[in-house]
This record gives C-alpha cells, structure tokens and sequence, in this order.
C-alpha cells in the first residue's frame, strides 16, 4: 500500500496585520494509506478546515510540503483524482440538479457521454433523481448535501475529502452516507473526512487524528489509542488528549 | 470544452438573472426614448439632441451595468462559498479569471445590444437613415465598456466590492480627464510634478479615446483606421488588466 | 522567507514584465491616436463651469449632452427676453461643440438683429452689427466645408449691412458646398444690388435651367434684367 496523501512539516501563519499572526497549523505530519477512510478530529478552530484548504490548493501553506497521488498540490491536474464536499455547501441557486453536474462535468473535462451516465446513477445513488430538474433554490439543506455529494463522486475520484459530510442530514440521510462511505471504500477509494462527530467516525474510519491549535497531537486507530491512554471510551479519549493541550 | 467557456456559460446565466442589472438596463432604454420629449425644437436639433442623450445613456449606463456586474461577478462566488468547490476541481484559477470575463463580456455585449437597437430603431423611425458615423461611435462604446469590465474585474480579485465601486468610477472618471490633467501637467515647472503626470497618463487609459460620439452627433467624419487603433488599443489594455487579475487572484487565499 | 514556492518570483517577473512591455506598446498607439485626433479634429475641449450641471456633465465626458442643456436655456432666456444672458451661452456652446452649427447661426443672428433694434445710437447698433458678423465668422472657420454659415454671413451683409461686395465673397463660398436652391437666388440678387448685371443673368439662367422651384421667378427677373437693367420693371418700383 501506498501513501495517497502524504502531508510534510506543513505549517501556515495567518498574518493578521504587521504584528498579529495566528498559527493554522503548526509542523503538521500526516499519511494516509490508499483504501483507509482516516477521521479528521478537532474542535472548532483546531485547522482541520485549513488543513483540508492547503491539501486543495485553495491557500498557500507558509511551510512544508503537500503531495497527493505522488503529486504536488500546486499541479491543478491532481484535482482530476480529487473529490471534494465543503462544509454546508452552497451551490448556484439558479441551476437545476443536473444542471450542475452538468457544469462540474465540463470542469472536470468528461466527455459527454460518461457525464451523462454518472449523473444519472449519481443522482438516483443519492436518491434525487425525482428532483434533478428543480432549481437548488429549493432543494432543502438536506437535499444540497446530498447533491454535494454526487459532485464529489462525479468524476469517480482516488481520494474524497469530505468536510463534516452528515451535519445537514436526518438520520436516515446520515445512515446512508456512511453505508455509502463503506461501499466506496470496498472500491478501493481513499477516505479522508473531518468531523466533530464522534459517534461518526467511531463507526467507520479505520484511523483517526486529533487536532487542536494547529497540532496532529495523537494518530493511529481507534482501539490502540485507547489503549494507549488508557480511557475507555472515545468520548474520553477526545476529551483528555484535548485537554492536554491547554 | 474550453475551460473558461465553461465558466462564461454559467457566469452570463447568473449575470442576466441579476436583478439590479435589469432595473439599470431598463432606466437606460427609459434614458434614450425620453430623448424623444426635445421634439419642440427644431428638427436638426432634435436630432442632434437625440443622438447625443442616446450615445451618452448608452455609455454612461452601459459603464453601470458593467461595473456593477464585474463586482457581483466574483463576490457573490467569493461571499456563497461556491469558488470554495469551484477551485477544489481541476480549474486553472487563470481560466477562471478569464471565463469570469468572458462571460461578463457576453453580458455586455447583449446589453449593450438591446440598448443600441432601440436607439438604432428610434433613428429610424424618426429620419430613415443611420449614418455611419453612428454605428461607428456605438463599436467603440462597446469596446470602452469591455475595457471597463476587464478593469473592474481586475480590481475585484483583490479589493472588496465597494472599493471596487469606488475605484472603478474614479478611474472612470479620471480616464475621461487625464488627457487634460497631463496637458495641464506639462505645463507645470516641478520636474516631479511632470514625471507623476506622465507616470499616470501612461498607465491610466485614456477613455477620450473612445469618445466621438460629440462629433458624430454633428456629422463630423471619423475614418475607419481611427477605430482600428482605439479597439487595438481597448484590447492591449484588456490583456493587461487581465495579466493583473490574474495575478492577485492567483495569490488570493480563499 | 518561509515561502516554499521558487516559482511565486517567476511567475510574478513574467506578468509585470509583459504588462511593462503592453504598457510601452500603448504609448505608441496613444500618440498616433493623439495625433489622429488633432488632425481630424476629433478632439474635445474642456470648459469648467462652476455649479452648472451642464459642466458636470462635460467633466465626465459628456460634452454633447452638456451643450445640449445649454442650448435648452437659450431657449429659456429667449423666451423670457433675456437677451443678455444668452450671450455667454452661445460662446459656451460653440467652444464645446463647434461643429454644432445652429447656435453659431443663431447666435449671429442674434447679435446682429434682435440685440441690435434694443439699442439706442446708431454706434451701439453697428457694434453689435459687428460683433454678429464676427461670430459668423469663427463660425465659418470652424465649419469651412459646408454651406451653412457661409450663407448666414452673406446674409447678414446683404440684409442687415447692406454690404454686397462682402455679401457676394461669403454667397460665392456657400455655393461650393451642396446647398439650397434658395442660396443662388441670393447670391444672383447680391450680384444685381451691386451693379454687377452681367454676373446676375449669367446666375439667373443658371438658376432658370437648373432649380424647377424657381423656373418662373427667374424667367420674370431675367427679362426684367435683360429689358430695364433692374430685377423689377419700373412699375414694379412705385
């Protein structure tokens, strides 16, 4: 097994003004292996969003070195490979379902056909084939994360990083993600999803890493790391590493 | 298919579906049918008054929707978070900047269009022939209006959209006066106060380059070469503007 | 530096040097376009006129539109009977706009009659006799190639000052350029009010062969010419 990601001293400095700097992320080491899905654990504000912006390619890292697939994030062509669903995304209103994955299939270059066949399966996978021709403006919170998701599979990626994927679903819609998560993952795809749900990641990630002030302060899976620091629940496990770091 | 094509698509979709750019566009074609009222005139000056209210709105409104456009253009992908997404796909943020244009572009134009049919129409109804000259002042507005989105544009890669506002009709302003401001400079002892006017009369354009429309409202010939130079000149400029979003936008933490 | 990316500075030099290089190519262009425009007199004027819209106006470059509310307000003062403040409307119009020809026209009309039966003397009046001609005059030097103000000075000499030699050289030049019938009947009636008899039948046939509109009339003034020397009979003259 190879490194999908493989994350080197990344550092980045916010710079407020002059004098005030804010630390996103401090000598930050990471790999993730191919077909793991790995949890992403932080408070708010611990850098998981600024680490998950670096790794594509939306701000610039002060330090340290990024490569995903064996490639360096500053090549746009490592995004073909990429999947990607933001925080509450938020999409142009004006279109139609398939409208935009229309739109994101010409950005992604498929040719016409293969767009229309993933679209399609996409769109009933995610179950929104009843309402591919309604405007986003009135798809429900639910219903653009769903959405959301079928961009991110659209162009049949390596890695998919998921930024909190479940927060806007009920629990049907959350139970679904994540046995579609595990489906995905038989496929051989990488995993590499944030959240602050513990019960979530408990569930499916094979490993996980704890975040806070910029710091990966603890890796590995779930069962060792209890062991480890003794704690008998993920909760504590959470809450102890977290607090050791104040 | 081309990237940026792609960008232009969906930029001109959102853009048509603004409803400012609507009121604007419709206080223009307000703008140039109310040049009608000068009908108590005699009619070589009504027309005259026709032509100049007409060019003029054109213009001036033209200039609006374009400024206004550019801003929204950018800020509202940057505000709804849908560059985030965006620019997580394969998409070279150049090819972004430019489809953003072109697609502002397009807007323009079909604004511009609709606008200078019905001034066309008015001429029509009212003397039966268009000269030249007109359509020949209504080109370069188009081109001036271009330049204009390209600036706006590149101001809004790394300013807010306020500041784009500002800027955009400042520099609108003093595009139209700085052929004057320099002559004025010229005469001036300071060797520092020369060395400024001549920095900026060589790095703001000069909008009075698009300007005939005052003389094709009194008939005055304008030959075709004239235009070939100011749409060249309109097209370098573009590309620098460009070079220039392009580049702050390439640095932009988003 | 911290930054990691060595191609930051590369990419940086290559678009300021290419916007350095566009920016010296479009000086070229601007001084041909600079030329271009004093030549073929596409070149604005800026006149600054404190608190009016209309100097606003053609700050921005709107110069057509701010001679345009201008000329409206000569409208205004004409019909309210202020004479005077026309006056500095009308050099405003014509420096913003001298090819805009009606103001010239009117304006020297306006010196020349209206102006002139307000005043008293016989010296105020020819004053501003003059002063109406002279308007036509930079008038007709800013609109050499068209027959319109060219005629308005004839006319004012022939009418107003009772000048005909002067009213034939400016009647002869508005000939040249494409012009109403009625300019020739002018110019033929200038020629006979100055005893040059033989110039005025030539024009008279010329106007009887050429101008339908006028076919009877000159065939009339022609026999009178050609019987009594005078474009009436002299029963015409009691």
């Amino acid at each position: 097994m190879s490194a999908v990601i493989k994350i080197e001293n990344l550092t980045k400095i916010y710079k407020l003004s002059k004098r005030r700097e804010v630390t996103g992320l401090l000598n930050f080491n990471l790999e993730v292996e191919e077909g793991e899905i790995f949890g992403l654990l932080g408070p708010n504000g611990s850098g998981k969003t600024t680490l998950l912006k670096i790794m594509l390619g939306l701000i610039s890292p002060t330090k340290g070195k990024v490569e995903i697939l064996g490639k360096r994030m500053d090549n746009v062509e490592v995004k073909k490979d990429i999947g990607f669903l933001p925080e509450n995304p938020y999409y142009y209103e004006y279109l139609t379902g398939s409208e935009l994955l229309d739109f994101y299939g010409d950005i992604f270059d498929l040719p016409e056909n293969v767009k229309r066949r993933r679209s399609q399966e996409l769109l009933s996978t995610v179950g929104l084939a009843k309402v591919k021709h309604m405007v986003l403006r009135n798809y429900s919170k639910g219903m653009l994360e769903r959405i959301g998701l079928a961009c991110a599979l659209l162009n049949n990626p390596k890695l998919l990083i998921l930024d909190e994927p479940t927060t806007g679903l009920d629990p049907i819609g959350g139970r679904e993600t994540r046995d579609l998560l595990l489906g995905l993952k038989k496929e051989g795809k990488t995993i590499l999803l944030s959240s602050h749900f513990l019960s979530e990641v408990e569930r499916i990630c094979d490993r996980i890493g704890i975040l806070d002030q910029g710091r990966l302060l603890a890796v590995g899976r779930l069962k060792e790391l209890l062991k480890e620091r003794k704690v008998e629940t993920f909760e504590d496990l959470f809450i102890k590493i977290v607090k050791n770091n104040v | 298919m081309y990237k940026p094509a792609v960008i232009a698509k969906n930029s001109f979709k959102e853009l048509l579906r603004k409803k400012g750019l609507q009121v604007l566009l419709v206080f223009g074609l307000i703008l140039i049918g109310s040049s009608r009222l000068f009908s108590f005139l005699t009619p070589g000056e009504e027309m005259k008054m026709i032509k100049d209210v007409g060019l003029s709105t054109i213009e001036f409104f033209g200039a609006l929707i374009v400024i206004f456009g550019a801003i929204g253009a950018l800020s509202s992908e940057v505000e709804k978070k849908t560059l985030y997404t965006l620019l997580a796909k394969p998409l070279k943020r150049r090819d972004f900047v430019l489809g953003k244009f072109l697609g502002l572009s397009l807007a323009t134009l079909l604004n511009f269009l609709l606008m200078a049919i019905f001034f066309i129409g008015l001429l029509l109804f009212k003397e039966h022939t268009v000269s030249s000259g007109i359509f020949k002042a209504l080109i370069l507005i188009l081109f001036e209006l271009f330049l204009i989105a390209a600036i706006a544009l590149a101001v809004s890669t790394f300013a807010s959209p306020a500041f784009t506002m500002i800027f955009s009709l400042f520099l609108y302003l003093v595009g139209h006066l700085i052929g004057y401001g320099h002559s004025l400079m010229e005469q001036t002892e300071s060797a520092l106060l020369k060395a400024a006017g001549t920095l900026f009369y060589r790095i703001i354009p000069n909008f009075e380059n698009f300007n005939i429309r005052d003389k094709v409202a009194v008939d005055i010939f304008v030959r075709w070469n004239y235009l070939v130079k100011t749409i060249g000149y309109s097209l370098i400029y573009i590309a620098v503007a460009l070079l220039i979003g392009i580049y702050f936008f390439q640095k932009r933490e988003i | 530096m911290l930054r990691p990316d060595p191609h930051k500075h590369k990419f940086a030099i290559k678009i300021f040097s290419t916007i350095i290089i566009l920016l010296i190519g479009i000086s070229f262009l601007q001084k041909s376009i600079n030329l271009q425009r004093k030549v073929e007199d596409l070149e604005a004027r800026l006149l600054l006129m404190p608190g009016e819209i209309a100097g606003s106006l053609i700050l921005v470059g709107f110069r057509g539109i701010g001679a345009d509310l201008l000329w409206l307000q000569v409208h205004h003062c004409w019909h309210s009977g202020q004479h005077y403040r026309m006056l500095p409307l009308f050099n405003a119009i014509t420096f913003l706009q001298p090819h805009f020809i009606t103001p010239w026209a009117v304006g020297g009309w306006h010196m020349a009659y209206n102006i002139y039966v307000l005043m008293k003397t016989e010296k105020e009046k020819n004053q501003w006799l003059q002063a109406g001609l002279d308007f036509l005059k930079k008038g007709t030097q800013h609109n050499p190639d068209r027959y319109d103000l060219h005629f308005e000075l004839g006319w004012t000499y022939y009418h107003k000052a009772k000048d005909y030699p002067n009213a034939i050289k400016y009647f002869e030049k508005a000939i040249k350029f494409p012009h109403p019938d009625y300019v020739d009947n002018c110019l033929a009636h200038a020629y006979a009010k100055n005893g040059q008899i033989g110039n005025s039948i030539k024009h008279w046939e010329y106007i009887r062969d050429r101008s339908p509109g006028f076919n009877k009339v000159a065939v009339r003034i022609l026999h009178n010419l050609k019987t009594y020397g005078s474009v009436n009979a002299p029963e015409e003259n009691e």
